[in-house]
This record gives C-alpha cells, structure tokens and sequence, in this order.
C-alpha cells in the first residue's frame, strides 16, 4: 500500500481567482500537517496545487465544516444535504459558464470536506484536530480571532 | 485553458473545445451504441423522446454492410442484416473489437464471427475484413462506427430539424481510456463532438435520479438518501454502479464492469451445439461463412425464446451434411453458461464491496440491457441483492439512452422551469491510474472509484544515487503488475538534482476534469522558495496510438532500471 507525502505543493496550472481561496492554506500550516490522510483519501492533494510562502500560513483556515457552511455539530443528514446543495452549484457540469474554470477546484474541496465528515471514523478524529488546532491558533497567532464564521464563509 | 509550453497534447485528432457563444445552446444527444443495438434520445424541451428512424424504430441493430462502393449502416436498414450476415458482408459487434490489440481473448473469441477478424498475436490492432464481391474489403472499428454514427447522425438532423453537433455517448464500465479515444475518433470521423462519454449505468442512474425527483417522496436537499444498484447487461459488456440520489443528484458511489455479455451466452452456447466449430469454420471460406451466420442466428433465436420457455428446438441445416437438431433446454443453458453467470455474480459482490455497503442498504435494484430479460440473471441479481422484485420503472432497452439524453441537456446548460433537469451525476473512476514503481509495481495516484473532478499527487524517489533522469510510465487498471494494466503512455523527466538515492522528490500528480480528460503533472520539488531546476511535465493521456505493451517492452529494453522510481513510505503521523 502506497500513500501520499504530506507536502502539497505542485506548481503548475496557476491558482485561479476562487471563492474558497481561503481554505487553501490550511493545508500548508504547519498545525495541519496532521491532517495526512493514507492514500485514498482526498484532501491533501485535491486542495492545493500552488506553493504559498510560508507567511501566508496563518490566514484563515476554512474548516471542513467552513467550507459545507454547516455548524460544528451537525447530524449527517445534514452534511449530505448541504454537500449536495453545493454540489448543485459548484460542480462542473452544472457550474455557471463564468466560474467553470474554478468550479473544479471548489468541487473538490467540498467533496473533500463531505468525504471526511460523512464518515464516523475519519469526522471524529478530524474534530479533534480541529480543536486542538484552533485552541493553538487563537492563542499564538492573534490573527485569527479577528475573523468569525461569515468572514470565512462565501455564500 | 491556456496550454502551457510544455504540454504535450497527445491526440490531434480529438475535437478540440470549441467556444461556441451562441445565444441558444444546442442541446446536445444522447447516443447509446450497444454492441448489437444502438439508439438516440433527446431533451425536447419538456422530457426526453427517442428518436425513430424511418422504419419508426426506436432500437437499430449496429452493424455496416460493405456493398460495392458505399458502405451502409443498419439505421435505415435493418431488416436485411440477417442475410447479409450470411454472406460476410455485414461487420458488427464493433463495441466488442474497438482498441483492442490481437492478443486479447476477447478478438480470439471473436472469430467466430460471420466475418474476417485475423490475429497475428504480436499486440496489434487485429485485422478485420468484410467479403465483398469475393474479396476481403478491410475495415477498422473507429471506421464501421464512424459509418454507423454518421447514419444515427442524419437521421436525427432530419427528426430535430437542426444541425447535431454534440454528443453524450454511454460506454461500457470497463472500457480503457484508449478505448474511450478511439470512440471519440469514431465520433470526430463522424463529425461529432463528444461532450461526455459516460459510463452506461451511471446514465441509468441519472435517469433514476429524475425519477426519484418527479415521484416527489424527497424534498430537494433533505438529505435522505436513496441508494439503487444498477446492473446492467448486454451483448458486449456487463457493468455494475452503485449510486446514492437525493434531490436531482446522483453520487456514483462504485462501479465494476466487465467484457462479459450476451455475445459469450452466444458463443458458449454455438459451441455446445457444434462441438468442432472452431475447425469446421477456421478456413472462412464463402460457405463457412453462411453456416456461421446460419448457426449464429438460430442459436440467438433460441436464447430469445429460452427467456419465456423452459425448453426450444432447435432445428438448422448448415450443409455439407452437417445438421443440428435437437430439444435445448433451459437448464442446458444455464449450465453451458455456468462461468458467466458467475462472473456476474462476483461484479456484483465487487461493486458492493467497493461501495461499503451490504445488499440490505440498498433501496432500489434496476436491471437493464439485453440480457435483463434472461431469467438466470434476473435470479442472480435478485438473489445477491436479498430482494423479491426489481426497480420497475423504466425500460431496460431504453434506460442508458435516456439518461445521456438527460446528461447531454444538463451538460448543454439547458434549464427547465418545472425542474425536471435539476440534475446532476457525480462520476466517480472505473479504473485506477498510476505509474510503474517499486520495480514492475503499478502504483495507483488515482483509486478506482474516486469521486471526480480530482486531482491527487504521491511523492516518488530515486533508485540510484546522482539519478539524474526518470521514466514516468502511465497505466489504468487494477492489476498489481504494472504490465498487466493498460498501458496510457509515458514521458522522462530530467534535471533532478545530483543526490543519493531515495533523497530527491519527484512528484506525480494527477488530474482528471468534469470532462474526464486525464492530465499527469511531474517534476522534481524543491523545498522553499528556491526555484525547481527544470519545468514540470504537464502531460496529457492517453499519448499512446495503438494501445499495446510494445513501448513498455522497447522502454524496458533500452533503459532497464535506470530510469526507475519508487514510492516514498508512508510518514506515520
């Protein structure tokens, strides 16, 4: 069994402008190396492909939860339901003809936050991390607490 | 997208993206070319309608007679395909030969056929020819399919009273992506242009999905999920998806397929019948050809009849003092066709698996294609699935084609004030794509069954120390040999940093988009912000022309390991 590396990176086809460029970094800090996954698992690859400078670590990590626009503690039927709204408008296939260029980007994160909250396992420990990490972000980095959940969110 | 200076686009011939920018989007077709029937559907404005032919058909058998010059297809002409069969004029089962080489099982088996299918088992595209005027005319599978295409094309035109550009076409499960560029070539000799190519029971399961959608029991976006398996069968090829729906998207959840059909019922049971077959026809003479096509059509007929009788008789004269018959029952078949069956069975048990779901989770099982109405498989199916009685609510003949006419109106933009096409299918992959690693290893950076549109990097490293170059070798499949699955293409990349082995990291990404077009990212990384030494690859697949292993083999030949890679373990976190 093979896995991913942890460092994401790739630096080929340029970051289009997105709604969810937030949501980049996360993946980057150093808190969230973590977030690893074996490989079959979608997050680190899917969500980033461009190498940021490493200053730009810190700013507004979406949370999966974030990025699904749902509370922390919402019940599964309502994480298939709201990755399924997004779906509805993010994906390729039905994405409006001005944002197909992103729309595979935006897809993909949101499916990657749907396939570790929608399963038991993978959301348990996720939300641990997620503590754990915004615990450490709000005490050392500052920054973060001058955002809120509608900052972070898009729609 | 801007094509970057280091693209290397492999397929001239595939239609380019063209931007159209008028004000009515056309609404693209759906086409379903099955291995012994094919069909066109279309959105009109208000639901999807078949379109018939001028015989008032809906389903046309997909073949090509070579007569004199011009070739013809079987859209307008289908009621002389059984006596052209007999004279070895008439080329079909196009879906089963297309982008294979002629070592493949599946070109040995059909040489049976009423026509010249010639093998030289050296992995080249086999040679197929039609008698005409006593002489082998040769054809290619992109050039019958090509001729068959252009048919189905007019006569839509001539229906929809428009031009038809666009496409969604269904394809097997188990079809490679050279499979798929060799359906798309087919499409641009015809002049079309691929919008999707989709696998047949995901367009089934979006024509559930609309179903589910109409029968009003969910509201959009509650969430409550309905999970259906799909199994679907017909003369080529037998494929399995799994799909979760709710509220107008369909999630393919699995997929599973597999070159196993009704033309194996066929063959296993022509065997049965006439033992020696196989010599009694190998010279493919004129009249070896008649008693194939005779022995071909009386055993199809028998199967047709042994879905509503227990027992058939089967009475045909094939000259030269050959002459079958006898009463053929039921249970004869089954057993003749003991192996099939099985493999379906495991497809089914596969696709569960791959799902993480036990036959109990599943709410709806839909059976379609042209083997649905054999009553062993319907009992296979039901049996594995725990269930009494099957999804009832469409066609089996017509379902894939209704929902790539669906896929081909969402695809095409097409909006519907009722809500009917308020739909979506999230594809996932068929087959996983990697590259050869650790030795002769097939390293999958994609699974199988990964949601797309998905992009998915791993980090390889050198075998050697100061390895300067390395060899990214592209395959799709699920073997664990590298030279066992199929082979995509493959591209050096150089300028890694002198190192000792198992230092460097040379990364491998790739992306497959809404589209379903495979790029393949390489290069090595550089920590910081120091500048990679040389470019990244972008590479796009497939690159190789004809399929077969020979590049590996000469690859092999001319650089042994020196170029080779292996996978970076796991860092435990």
């Amino acid at each position: 069994m093979i896995s991913t590396s942890p460092r994401s990176f790739l630096q080929t086809p340029p970051p289009p402008v997105n709604i969810f460029s937030s949501g980049d970094n996360s993946l980057l800090s150093p808190s969230s190396v973590r977030f690893r996954q074996s490989g079959n698992f979608t997050t680190a690859a899917a969500a980033t492909y461009s190498t940021m400078p490493s200053n730009l670590v810190h700013t507004s990590p979406a949370s999966f939860y974030e990025i699904l626009g749902i509370p922390i503690g919402s019940t599964i039927q309502e994480i298939k339901a709201a990755y399924r709204r997004l779906a509805r408008v993010c994906h390729p296939d039905v994405a409006a003809i001005d944002q197909k260029d992103t729309s595979a980007d935006d897809f993909m994160k949101i499916h990657s936050a749907y396939s570790t909250l929608s399963d038991p396992d993978k959301r348990a420990d996720y939300d641990r991390r997620l503590f754990r990490r915004r615990r450490s972000v709000n005490l050392y980095s500052g920054g973060y607490s001058t955002r809120n959940w509608e900052t972070d969110q898009c729609w | 997208m801007a094509e970057q200076a280091y693209t290397v686009v492999s397929d001239s011939e595939t239609t380019g993206e063209e931007k159209t920018s008028s004000a009515f989007p056309e609404i693209a077709i759906g086409i379903d070319i099955g291995t012994s029937q094919c069909s066109v559907a279309v959105w009109n404005g208000s639901q999807v309608e078949l379109v018939r032919n001028t015989r008032n058909r809906k389903l046309m058998r997909s073949y090509v007679t070579f007569k004199d010059e011009v070739p013809a297809g079987g859209v307008s002409d289908e009621l002389a395909h059984e006596y052209d069969m007999l004279s070895g004029a008439a080329i079909f089962n196009m879906k089963r030969l297309i982008g294979r080489v002629d070592t493949d099982p599946v070109v040995h088996a059909s040489k049976s056929l009423p026509f010249l299918v010639e093998t030289l088992n050296i992995g080249v595209r086999p040679f197929i020819a039609a008698l005409v005027n006593n002489m082998w005319r040769s054809t290619t599978p992109e050039e019958v399919l090509a001729i068959f295409l252009v048919e189905l094309r007019a006569m839509a035109e001539v229906k929809l009273k428009r031009p038809v550009r666009n496409a969604v076409l269904t394809v097997p499960v188990s079809f490679s992506r050279f499979q798929l560029t060799r359906i798309e070539r087919a499409c641009a000799m015809a002049g079309l242009h691929v919008l999707r190519l989709m696998p047949e029971p995901t367009a089934v399961a979006l024509l559930y999905a609309q179903q589910q959608q109409q029968s009003g029991h969910e509201n959009m976006g509650s969430g409550s999920e309905k999970i259906a398996l799909i199994f679907n069968m017909g003369a080529g090829y037998c494929d399995v998806a799994i799909t979760a729906t709710a509220g107008g998207v369909s999630q393919i959840k699995a997929l599973a397929g597999s070159t196993v059909g009704g033309e194996d019922l066929l063959q296993n049971l022509m065997h049965h019948l006439l033992p020696n077959m196989d010599d009694l026809f190998s010279s493919h003479g004129i009249e070896e050809i008649k008693r194939m096509g005779l022995l071909r059509v009386a055993t199809q007929d028998a199967i047709h009849l042994l879905s509503f009788n227990m027992s058939v008789p089967i009475d045909v004269d094939l000259g030269n003092g050959t002459k079958l018959s006898k009463v053929l029952t039921r249970a004869e078949f089954e057993e003749v066709n003991k192996e099939v069956f099985e493999k379906c069975e495991a497809l089914i048990k596969r696709c569960l698996q791959a799902a993480k779901l036990e036959a109990e989770d599943v709410h709806d099982v839909i059976i379609v294609g042209g083997c649905s109405y054999i009553p062993k498989v319907r009992n296979i199916v039901m049996s594995i699935c725990k269930r009494e009685e099957l999804y009832s609510g469409m066609n089996p003949l017509e379902a894939a084609v209704r929902g790539a006419a669906l896929e081909g109106a969402v695809a095409s933009g097409i909006s519907d004030p009722f809500g009917n096409l308020d739909l979506l299918t999230i594809q996932a992959t068929p087959l996983s794509i990697g590259i050869q690693a650790d030795g002769s290893d097939f390293v999958p950076v994609i699974h199988q069954n990964t949601t797309t549109p998905v992009r998915k990097e791993l980090i390889f490293t050198t075998v050697h120390d100061n390895q300067a170059e390395a060899l990214i070798l592209v395959y799709e499949g699920d073997e664990k040999a590298a030279e066992d699955n199929h082979l995509l293409g493959y591209f050096k990349i150089r300028g890694i940093p002198p190192a000792p082995k198992g230092i460097p990291e040379i990364s491998v990404c790739m992306d497959i988009d809404a589209s379903n077009v495979l790029r393949v990212f390489a290069g090595v990384m550089v920590r910081g912000t120091q500048r990679a030494p040389m470019p990244f690859m972008e590479v796009r697949m497939p690159t190789v022309d004809d399929g077969h292993g020979w590049s590996a083999q000469a690859l092999h030949k001319m650089y042994g390991s020196t170029l080779d890679l292996v996978t970076v373990k796991k860092i435990q976190h």
